[in-house]
């Protein structure tokens, strides 16, 4: 089997796990849509324009969602004992990795789509800019805050300091790609041209595949028993 | 002996006099680097000139340059041990590792204190958002997270692997800290030291300088080689060599 198949098959399970029960999709979710609506009133909309600040707010909620979902991401495999037997698996460990990022990815895609909504209504953003650019600046870094999160959310796992941890670990490597991505974000809020966003884009491209190849790379260091 | 401890006993094996050795090496070189510093405390005092354009704020260059060189000295010595020490799981590798770590935490805080300090007068702030300092402050932290990690993981075993892949990815930041002048739009001046044509510093400057980054180098691997015979020592005793309180000898 190859590690494409050994990657899908890992991250359809995952995801067909989190679906059913359902637990942390929902905490994700209700997090960034909260921490929206908390911004929206926290802050003084009679000084504060919403366009100004709301690319700052969704790459700040995005993180932050996703940082608490990436701490759950081994706990129902290590409570039952089940990340043993996979990682007896005849599996590579860079699939297992890839697999878990992937699904890791597809729950920050969902977490930035609802936020960057939720964001536009609570601000009253009446043009927040093209929903393609909005995508191509948001998709790059949720594949960053997936690799890392993934990465660090399994040592913060065997740490007994669980998910105070993870922020430490997690917050230096991924400050870049927030700065950048909340960068281009507020380009596309603000409707300026693609050819001012790219170079952004290119940048955070760049960024995302760095941190999932050390990920992938790294990865068996920290699951060896 | 648990599998942990086994596992721990890799290339523990030092003598009590290999110990004592290294000590006085550490010692030594520690007691070198203060007296080096002190020097230069004296030549920034009364000796080198003041600059023209900053004036005597200037003078705190001595102090954060030195510091910086000590902190990538450092981060790069705990990341090749780290590397060293997945590759080979041989413990002396991790014990480097941990003393070099430590000396980039506490040079590293130098290095964060002094600047601000020197840019408050210089750039008019404490604290500005350019590349090379947002990268030196999230590097630090790294490896604060590096120690969190050895503490908070239950397994000795797994938290030395932990901390290793960490101190990895704490260094990979250092290329890019040291290009970000020229990458990006940034305050801190270029170098003016190691530079292809040679450093532009007039020559008592200079002299300060080298003789302060000599006294940090060997204040930083004093302690270093100081911290790496504690650790050493300490993880012998842990893992079972008995002790003379224990055997009654």
């Amino acid at each position: 089997m190859t590690s494409l198949r050994w990657i899908g098959l890992i991250a359809m399970k995952d995801l067909r796990q989190e679906f059913r029960s359902g637990g942390r999709v929902i905490a994700m979710l209700a997090f960034a849509v909260l921490a929206c609506f908390l911004f929206s009133f926290s802050l003084d909309r009679s000084r504060v324009d919403g366009l100004d600040v709301a690319a700052g707010l969704l790459w700040l909620t995005v993180l932050f969602s996703s940082i608490a979902g990436a701490g759950r991401t081994f706990d129902a495999e290590e409570d039952d004992g089940a990340f043993r037997h996979l990682l007896l698996a005849p599996v590579s460990r860079h699939a297992i990795y890839l697999g878990k990022a992937v699904a890791n990815l597809v729950l920050v895609c969902l977490v930035a789509a609802l936020a960057a909504a939720a964001l536009t209504i609570f601000f009253g953003i009446a043009e927040p800019g093209s929903a393609a650019h909005h995508a191509s600046v948001l998709f790059p870094g949720a594949i960053g805050l997936a690799a890392a999160g993934t990465f660090f959310g399994l040592i913060s796992r065997h740490s007994t300091l669980g998910d105070s941890l993870l922020p430490v670990l997690t917050l230096p490597v991924l400050a870049p790609l927030i700065s950048l991505g909340a960068t281009a974000s507020s380009r596309v809020f603000l409707g300026r041209p693609w050819a001012e966003i790219g170079g952004s884009v290119r940048l955070l491209w760049a960024i995302a595949i760095g941190l999932v190849v050390v990920g992938s790379l790294l990865f068996r260091y920290i699951t060896e028993e | 002996m648990d599998a942990d401890t086994r596992e721990g006993a890799k290339g523990m094996q030092m003598s009590g006099r290999g110990a004592g050795k290294l000590g006085r090496v550490g010692f030594g070189l520690a007691a070198a680097g203060i007296t080096a510093i002190l020097v230069v405390h004296w030549m920034m005092a009364f000796w080198v000139p003041t600059e023209a354009a900053q004036g005597v704020v200037q003078r705190i260059f001595y102090i954060h340059v030195p510091a910086a060189w000590t902190t990538f000295v450092a981060v790069g010595l705990a990341a090749l041990a780290s590397l060293a020490f997945l590759w080979l799981e041989d413990e002396r590798w991790d014990a480097t590792a941990v003393a070099a770590a430590e000396g980039a935490l506490v040079f590293g805080a130098i290095m964060l204190l002094t600047g601000p300090l020197w840019g408050r007068i210089a750039w008019g702030t404490y604290w500005t958002w350019e590349p090379r300092l947002t990268l030196t402050l999230l590097m630090w932290f790294m490896y604060v997270g590096y120690f969190l990690v050895r503490e908070s993981v239950a397994s000795p075993a797994r938290a030395r692997r932990f901390a290793s892949v960490v101190a990895v990815i704490g260094s990979l930041n250092i290329p890019l800290i040291h290009v970000s002048p020229d990458w990006f739009p940034s305050l801190h001046p270029q170098a003016v030291v190691i530079k292809p044509d040679g450093p532009d510093l007039p020559a008592d400057m200079l002299i300060t300088l080298l003789t302060s980054l000599a006294g940090f180098t060997m204040l930083f691997f004093g302690l270093f080689t100081l911290r790496y015979a504690i650790i050493i020592l300490h993880r012998q005793r842990r893992i079972g060599a008995p002790s003379r309180l224990a055997t009654g000898h």
